[in-house]
């Protein structure tokens, strides 16, 4: 799974000036770190969702996506 | 009793004036016919036109449906018969979107749809077929083309919700007056214009609004509103306003940003093809686009729309602008580089559309080089427009916007700085905020104002030119001339007397942090940029003893450096896979190049100049290390030209006494356990260089907020980060030429390595950095404060130098706290001073008697990971006596930063006193092209040995001389036929 989000879904989210950081996988609940573009993303729940779509399709896992977005300073408004 | 707060909870006048507009806009549309059987089959791009599918295949694709993928490209097709009740009517097509879209229908490009725009008109393309079939290609991507249409911030986002697709009919009665009212709700709107215009365009547009039953709204009620408003408000001629703008279309388009380059193949598509399409449309309009560069994609992926855009700039609607290969950055390039952008860029455009362009088209530099004006006029230019330095300067307004622009070498090219964005929206209040800010209103003719959605391109649309062509109906703006580029230059400087004179760099009061950021990037650029120098002396001299020679592959690196050279991308301001697609394309051309250049038997000196100054030479059983490679420190002692074999010979004797001073035939030095120098004692010029923290590393807290990657402030120096001395300074290498001390500082994150590296034949002083960088918003210098009285810096510029001074008298020295040089600095008395040599760096900060040089940023955004990782680079404190010319710091720089090669070759000419910057075949291969750079600042004369041809920068024969004669910073380029 980490592999996974580094090298298959971090580069499509970084095209689009976002970030992914794989934090941890534990029973079915893959936790990842937001950043950049995506931690200010008025829609990012629909990308969750299509995150799941994708693992489910590739690795053949349902899992639960928790995420954090970490905002940078100048964008904490 | 609790204090309730009243709300006004009744509709202003003007609330109702635009409830109603925008109901009026629902109506814009006559009829609608959905294209229900669309498919999709999603992509990601890997190439500039190769795409990697999701194994989904074709899908279909519904309205409501989610589509689109972070990065992605979507492909769609669709079939649909136009239905009965259209037949006759002028038929567009519409779709609502984030993406940009491209649209084939029936075969042919009808044009493309994206934030700012939503329909197409299709009946000019279709030949009356009914069944259309529609082929769409789209990528979506979270940062819309304009930030500031608020409409698509709105819809930004990597997954999107399709609105549908549309056949449909316009009612031209109801769009029109939407166009009359979004002029007159723009100025009604302004603070640029007259309270009492104001006023009553907010009351008779009520009174026109009034004559449309919403309830039950009929095109004659519209028609009825429109009279009005030509009767009533056009008509009214008692508002006077004055002024003169010319209305330039323009789309700025960054070739990679929050995208990368490869996307911006299509991007350029879209928006050529957008403009096209409008030119169909409206015959007067006009549109110029810059970059070479991207008319040699089109023209390799989309040869039929090149074919279109060729009959357009025939007829004059399209104009190729810009005559540089990309819009480069202008501060960090050498002048070579520089030189290539114009020299790949016209030979393109006169090849395929038989003309030079004599503008330089450069809207979003950050700051241009005062090398420029020279090596614009000697490839054709004569004009130079730029935007930056009047909408973004913070601390001084700089003072012209039309100007004569005078530069190092006191060429003279006429300069264009309008007073106002290169993207607008071409509304009334842009136009009249550009005659307010412009400067030069009594000497500069027109004021320029661009007009068009950019960045990401795309353009002018539809509403710009519609609300264009209305701006003479309204006497209270200034008057307006839609122009071309070169057709407003042409018309406003020539001949003009009247125009100030700028005589300097044209420093950007912004941006500064762009000569530091990803420093990786800067250092292969400076490597490549002497490499192609290198290989095409050596390709050239083989040449002559009968190899062939490598025109091509030589153009083809040349070609991908200049590209990677633009302007978000060297300067580091981009996403994260920018970065690594640039370092992917720049280590191949190293490769590319290492095989132009080859190898021989002996040493080749491509300087034209003896070199004789201490070099690193590779060698595996080499005594010494530098960057982890073995070789040996010696004095090549080779003549300009030439080749030879460097022999290594051991010295014998003691030269260097390591205790607590370090004392060398040059210098005693006492160490601090950080690695910075408490005393430099100069044993030859017998005096203290320093005075005070000195090759200090410096790490400060760099927030600059959110132009992360651009920007550094002048506050930067406020809060310094600590760091710990993980190992204190230890002596690592005692050899017969060479003595080197390590040390290794630290924060909690990262790891910073300095060897100090002292010499038994050389003044200079370097200092190896290799560093683990794990910070976050930091930047580092190395500090250097020394024992020199000086009120200037002199910095190297490429191909010349400048004085910058180092008080903060004014507010222009205020802003120049931190500044671009390219090798070396120099700060001195007139009897010594204090050079530092790079080989990587660019950013520079001087005060009073200190000097800083920026080593290292860590930038979050564009680029989360910016600058992280492992970096090595070093410099060289060179302290000398006499000034920094009679010291040759220039040539020992260029030693500096050019390795040693093996080349069995030799040349008769060594060209006196300039520096060979350039030696090659000719692009038409008849010449052998040669370019002498005078960065001295001195005249002179050197007499060849027969006759050459004097050549432009273009190559072109411009005359015929046996002795060339020369000034301060003066390049000559020179050919001999073959």
């Amino acid at each position: 799974m980490e592999n996974y989000v580094k090298n298959v879904l971090a580069p499509k989210l970084q095209g689009d000036g976002g970030w992914i950081e794989f934090v941890s996988f534990e029973f079915g609940v893959l936790t990842v770190i937001f950043r950049g573009e995506c931690s200010k993303c008025l829609i990012l729940d629909r990308c969750v969702n299509w995150i799941k779509q994708e693992i489910k399709r590739d690795l053949g896992i349902d899992c639960e996506i928790e995420y954090v977005r970490k905002k940078p300073f100048f964008w904490d408004t | 009793m609790a204090h309730i707060k009243v709300v006004r909870r009744s509709m202003r006048p003007e609330e109702w004036t635009d409830l109603r507009f925008g109901w009026l806009k629902r109506y814009i549309y006559e009829d609608k016919f959905e294209i229900e059987n669309i498919k999709i089959k999603n992509a990601r791009q890997t190439g500039e036109n190769d795409y990697e599918f999701y194994p989904e295949g074709w899908q279909p694709l519904k309205r409501g449906d989610m589509y689109f993928t972070p990065d992605g490209t979507a492909f769609f097709e669709a079939d649909v018969i136009v239905p009965e009740k259209f037949y006759g009517k002028e038929l567009w097509f519409s779709l609502k979107t984030a993406a940009e879209i491209i649209v084939k229908c029936n075969g042919k490009y009808v044009g493309g749809v994206d934030p700012n725009r939503e329909r197409i008109l299709l009946t000019p393309y279709i030949d009356g077929n009914t069944a259309l079939h529609f082929e769409m290609e789209g990528y979506n991507r979270s940062k819309p083309d304009d930030e500031r249409n608020p409409e698509s911030l709105s819809v930004r986002g990597c997954r999107q919700i399709f609105e549908g697709a549309y056949l449909s009919v316009i009612n031209h009665t109801v769009l029109d007056l939407v166009y009359d009212i979004e002029l007159l709700l723009d100025i009604a709107k302004s603070d640029s214009f007259n309270e009492d215009l104001r006023a009553f365009i907010n009351r008779e547009l009520n009174n026109a609004l009034n004559l449309i039953d919403f309830d039950n709204v009929q095109t004659a009620d519209v028609a009825n509103a429109q009279k009005y408003v030509n009767d009533v408000i056009f008509a009214n001629d008692d508002y006077k306003g004055n002024g003169d703008v010319a209305l330039v279309a323009h789309s700025h388009l960054d070739l990679a940003y929050y995208w990368r380059r490869i996307h911006s193949v299509q991007k350029n598509l879209r928006t050529v093809l957008i403009q096209l399409r409008l030119m169909d449309r409206y015959p007067d309009f006009k549109y110029t686009h810059t970059q070479p560069q991207t008319y040699e994609m089109l023209e390799k992926y989309y040869p039929e729309v090149f074919e279109e855009l060729k009959e357009k700039i025939a007829n004059g609607q399209f104009e190729p602008v810009g005559a540089m290969y990309v819009e480069p950055d202008c501060n960090i390039p050498s002048a070579e580089s520089l030189i290539r952008q114009c020299l790949y860029g016209q030979t393109y455009y006169r090849e395929k559309f038989g003309k030079t362009v004599d503008n330089a088209w450069l809207p979003d530099v950050f700051g241009n080089s005062w090398v420029l004006p020279q090596i614009l006029i000697k490839s054709g230019v004569k004009y130079f427009v730029s935007n930056k330095m009047s909408t973004w300067n913070d601390t001084n307004r700089f003072p012209h916007n039309n100007f004569i622009w005078r530069g190092i070498d006191g060429s003279e090219v006429y300069a264009c700085v309008p007073p106002t964005h290169f993207i607008t929206w071409n509304a009334p209040s842009s136009v009249q905020e550009n005659w307010d800010a412009y400067q030069d209103k009594n000497t500069g003719g027109q004021t320029l104002q661009m007009f068009g959605y950019g960045d990401g391109g795309s353009g002018v649309t539809e509403e710009m030119i519609e609300l264009m062509h209305r701006f003479k109906k309204v006497s209270a703006m200034p008057k307006t001339e839609h122009l071309g580029g070169s057709e407003y230059l042409h018309k406003n400087f020539d001949g003009n007397e009247n125009l100030e004179k700028w005589d300097g760099e044209l420093y950007l009061e912004m941006h500064r942090g762009t000569f530091t950021t990803k420093s990786d990037l800067k250092r292969m650029n400076r490597k490549l940029e002497y490499k192609l120098r290198e290989a095409e002396i050596i390709s050239t001299l083989k040449f002559l003893k009968g190899a062939p020679y490598p025109h091509n592959e030589i153009k083809d690196c040349y070609k991908i450096l200049l590209t990677n050279q633009f302007h978000d991308i060297l300067p580091g301001s981009h996403i994260h896979p920018v970065f690594i697609d640039t370092m992917k394309e720049l280590n191949e051309i190293d490769a590319r190049l290492e095989s132009v250049i080859g190898t021989g038997e002996k040493y080749f000196n491509s300087l034209n100049f003896k070199r004789e100054h201490l070099t690193f030479i590779e060698d595996a059983d080499g005594h010494s290390e530098r960057l982890g490679v073995k070789g040996n420190w010696v004095i090549p002692n080779i003549p300009a030209l030439s080749s030879a074999e460097i022999p290594w010979r051991t010295f014998a004797g003691e030269w260097c006494e390591i205790a607590d001073y370090i004392t060398t035939p040059f210098y005693k030095i006492k160490f601090t356990k950080d690695g910075s120098i408490e005393s430099l004692y100069d044993r030859e010029l017998k005096r203290e260089w320093t005075k005070g923290e000195f090759n200090k590393l410096k790490l400060y807290k760099d927030n600059p907020g959110v132009y992360d990657a651009w920007d550094i402030l002048p506050n930067y120096k406020d809060t310094e980060v600590p760091y710990r001395i993980i190992s204190p300074l230890k002596t690592v290498e005692k050899s017969s030429e060479c003595a080197a001390f390590e040390v290794i500082l630290g924060t909690d994150k990262s790891t910073w390595k300095r060897i100090i590296r002292v010499f038994r034949q050389s003044r200079g002083i370097e200092v190896e950095n290799v560093v683990d960088w794990h910070e976050k918003h930091v930047l580092a210098k190395a500090q250097f404060d020394c024992n020199v009285l000086t009120r200037e810096a002199v910095c190297d510029l490429g191909a010349g130098f400048i004085r910058r001074e180092t008080h903060r008298n004014t507010s222009w020295q205020q802003a120049r706290f931190e500044v671009c040089h390219h090798k070396w600095f120099d700060m001195a008395e007139t009897d010594g001073g204090i050079a530092v040599i790079n080989e990587s760096k660019y950013g520079a900060g001087f005060y009073e008697n200190s000097a800083s040089l920026s080593l290292l940023r860590s930038t979050i955004r564009p680029d989360i990971e910016s600058d992280m990782g492992h970096h090595e680079f070093c410099y060289m404190i060179y302290p000398h006596g006499g000034d920094f010319v009679s010291a040759q710091i220039n040539n020992i720089a260029y030693e500096y930063n050019i390795p040693m090669v093996k080349a069995d070759l030799i040349c008769e000419n060594s060209f006196g006193e300039l520096f060979l910057q350039t030696m090659k075949v000719s692009e038409n291969g008849k010449m052998i092209v040669i370019r002498l750079s005078e960065q001295n600042g001195k005249r002179g004369r050197i007499q060849l040995s027969g006759k050459v041809k004097v050549l432009n920068m273009l190559e072109d024969v411009i005359g015929e001389a046996q002795t060339l004669e020369y000034s301060p910073f003066e390049i000559l380029t020179v050919g001999i036929e073959l």
